[in-house]
C-alpha cells in the first residue's frame, strides 16, 4: 500500500490492533491492556497484526511515534487498515520517513511468528521470512 | 482510480501545495481501498484533540495551512482535549494548553467551524439524505449512516483534512449501496432497558459483528435519538462498526423484512446475560471515584435537563467531581434556562468545547473514572492510566450524591 522497503524482527499480534491509547509514542511499546503485545517494543520492527480497530486517529499517533523516532520499520496487516496507511503517507510528506505498509494475503500472519526475521517490499507486497 | 481532468491538475499541484498534499492522500487511499473515483462531498468532520494528535498532528494541519488549504466544503470541528474557556477550573497545565491553542488557530486558519463538538449532527452539520460526506468521530459516522440517510466512511485522522480541503472522497466501502446491506441480525429481547443497557447493547454488537453491517431489532418503539447516539458510539467504539440498520428506525429499514430483502441473515440474541457480561468487562474496579463522567459523546440540551432534574436538592460529596459534558450549543441553553446552576448548585461542572475521553485525566488529578459512557470506558481503559468504573445513571447519581 506505502512503497520501500525495510527488514527486523517480526513481532506478530493475533487481534485486532490500534496506535491510539495503544502504543505510548515517547517510547515506541504497547500499552493497550487488550492486547497479546502489550509491552513489547515496536521501535524498528516489522509489526503485523490481522486488522485495526478503535480511534480514527491511530494515523495521528502512528505519525507521532514516527515523528518521535520510535515507530515500527514496516507494518503488515491482514486487511487494509487505514490509519497506518494514512500516517505513513503523512510521514514521508511532513518527516521525508519511509515506513512501507503492506496488506498481505488472507493467512500470511499466521506462517509468521514474532521473533522471526523479516524483509518486506511496499511496492511488490513481499514478505520474505529468514 | 480514474481522476478528472481538474483533479489531475490538483494532485499536480497547480491549485497550490495543500490541495496537492490532499490529492496524494485521496488517490492513495483510493487505490488501497480499491475506490473507482473520487466523489465530491457536501460537508466534513475534522478531528482536533492534541491528546490523539499530538505535536505531529500539529505540525500536519499547519503545514495545510501554510500551503495555502482552505476548507472546501461546510466542515465542523471535532472537541478539542481542553475547556477552551475554563481550563484553568479544570486543572490544566499552561504549556498543555498552549499546544491545543496552536492546534485550534490552525483550524482557524483553515476556515472549520469552530463548534467543538462529536455531536455535530445534533448541533450544526445538518446535510440531506443521500448525500455524500466525509466524517471523522466514529460516533457521528454511524448516525449519519444510521438515521439521517447519509453516506460517510469512518474517515480516518489525516484523511479528515485533506477530503475537507479537496472536498472530495475516495468513493468505496459504506457510499457503495451494495456494502450498506445488513448481514447480521442482532435480535433483542423484550425488557425494560436502562440507559446503560442502550451502551451495552452498543458495545455488544460491536464486538461481535466485526466488519460485518449489522442489523438490530427489537428495539422499544418510544426509543429516543439520544438513546441511539450512546448505543452507536459504543458500537464504534468496541469494532468497526460504521452504520447499524435499527429495525424501525433507519430509512429504508422500517421491518425485517425490509433490512433482509429475502436473504437469511445470521440471527445473534442479547440477552441480559450478554448486557451483564459487557458491564463485567468495563467495569474494572469497585474503587470510590475521583471523577463522575457524563456525556460521551456529548450530552443534548434535553439530556442535560433530565440530569438536572434528578439531581436538584442533592449535592455532590466531597472528594468527588462531576463533569457533564456537552456541545456549546449545550452548554448556552443550559445557561440560560437555568439548568446550569441547578447543576451546579449540586456540585456538577458543565464542560464544554471538550470530552472526557480525551481529556488528559491524568493531569487533571484523577485515578479512578466512574461513567455510563462505553466509548469512555473502552477508549480510557485501553491507556491503562486510569481506572473505569461502568454503571447506569441512577445507580451513579445514588452513590455519589448526598
Amino acid at each position: 500500500m506505502v512503497e520501500g522497503r525495510a527488514d527486523g524482527e517480526a513481532v506478530v499480534s493475533a487481534k485486532a490492533f490500534t496506535f491510539a491509547h495503544g502504543v505510548d509514542p515517547a517510547s515506541g511499546r504497547v500499552t493497550d491492556i487488550h492486547s497479546d503485545l502489550r509491552g513489547a517494543d515496536l521501535k524498528g520492527k516489522i509489526l503485523f497484526y490481522p486488522y485495526g480497530k478503535g480511534s480514527t486517529t491511530a494515523s495521528a499517533w502512528f505519525l507521532e511515534t514516527v515523528r518521535l523516532g520510535n515507530a515500527p520499520a514496516g507494518v503488515v496487516t491482514g486487511s487494509p487498515d487505514l490509519s497506518v496507511l494514512i500516517g505513513s503517507l503523512l510521514a514521508k510528506s511532513v518527516y521525508s520517513k519511509s515506513i512501507p505498509i503492506l496488506c498481505n494475503l488472507p493467512g500470511e500472519p499466521s506462517t509468521v511468528k514474532t521473533g522471526d526475521r523479516v524483509a518486506v517490499d511496499g511496492s511488490t507486497g513481499e514478505v520474505v521470512v529468514g | 482510480m480514474q481522476l478528472s481532468s481538474n483533479e489531475e491538475r490538483m494532485l499536480k499541484g497547480e491549485a497550490g501545495e495543500a490541495k496537492q498534499l490532499s490529492m496524494e492522500v485521496l488517490t492513495k487511499v483510493g487505490e488501497a481501498a480499491g475506490a473507482d473515483r473520487l466523489v465530491p462531498i457536501k460537508s466534513a468532520h475534522v478531528l482536533a484533540h492534541y491528546s490523539s494528535l499530538h505535536e505531529a498532528g500539529i505540525e500536519v494541519l499547519e503545514k495545510f495551512a501554510n500551503g495555502g488549504g482552505k476548507f472546501a466544503v461546510p466542515t465542523t470541528v471535532d472537541p478539542a482535549s481542553i475547556d477552551l474557556v475554563n481550563w484553568r477550573l479544570f486543572g490544566i497545565q499552561e504549556e498543555y494548553a498552549r499546544k491545543q491553542f496552536r492546534l485550534c488557530n490552525a483550524y482557524a486558519r483553515l476556515g472549520g467551524i469552530l463548534c467543538w463538538t462529536c455531536v455535530q449532527y445534533q448541533v450544526c452539520n445538518f446535510p440531506k439524505a443521500g448525500e455524500d460526506v466525509a466524517w471523522a468521530e466514529s460516533n457521528s459516522v454511524v448516525f449519519a449512516n444510521s438515521l439521517m440517510g447519509c453516506r460517510t466512511n469512518k474517515i480516518t485522522s489525516g484523511l479528515d483534512i485533506a477530503c475537507a480541503i479537496a472536498g472530495l472522497t475516495p468513493r468505496f466501502g459504506m457510499l457503495l449501496d451494495e456494502n450498506r446491506q445488513a448481514s447480521v441480525l442482532f435480535s433483542l429481547a423484550p425488557d425494560a432497558l436502562t440507559d446503560l443497557d442502550y451502551r451495552s447493547v452498543g458495545f455488544f454488537i460491536g464486538k461481535i459483528a466485526g466488519s460485518r453491517v449489522p442489523a438490530l431489532s427489537g428495539l422499544p418503539a418510544g426509543t429516543t435519538s439520544d438513546e441511539l447516539k450512546h448505543l452507536g458510539s459504543a458500537a464504534a467504539a468496541s469494532g468497526p462498526v460504521t452504520m447499524i440498520h435499527y429495525v424501525g428506525f433507519t430509512p429504508g429499514s422500517g421491518s425485517l423484512q425490509a433490512v433482509s430483502e429475502g436473504r437469511k441473515l445470521e440471527t445473534i440474541e442479547i440477552d441480559r446475560k450478554a448486557l451483564d457480561e459487557v458491564e463485567g468487562e468495563l467495569n474494572q474496579t469497585e474503587e470510590r471515584p475521583d471523577l463522575v463522567a457524563l456525556g460521551v459523546p456529548h450530552l443534548s440540551p434535553s439530556e442535560l435537563g433530565e440530569l438536572a432534574r434528578l439531581i436538584r436538592g442533592r449535592s455532590l460529596k466531597r472528594g468527588i467531581r462531576m463533569f457533564a459534558y456537552t456541545s456549546s450549543l449545550g452548554y448556552e441553553m443550559a445557561s440560560m434556562s437555568g439548568i446550569r446552576s441547578d447543576l451546579e448548585r449540586a456540585g456538577a461542572l458543565v464542560s464544554h468545547t471538550t470530552d472526557g475521553e480525551i481529556s488528559p485525566l491524568k493531569q487533571m488529578g484523577f485515578n479512578v473514572v466512574l461513567t455510563n459512557s462505553a466509548k469512555m470506558a473502552e477508549l480510557v481503559s485501553t491507556e491503562g492510566e486510569v481506572e473505569l468504573r461502568y454503571r447506569p445513571l441512577r445507580g451513579i447519581l445514588d452513590e455519589v450524591m448526598e
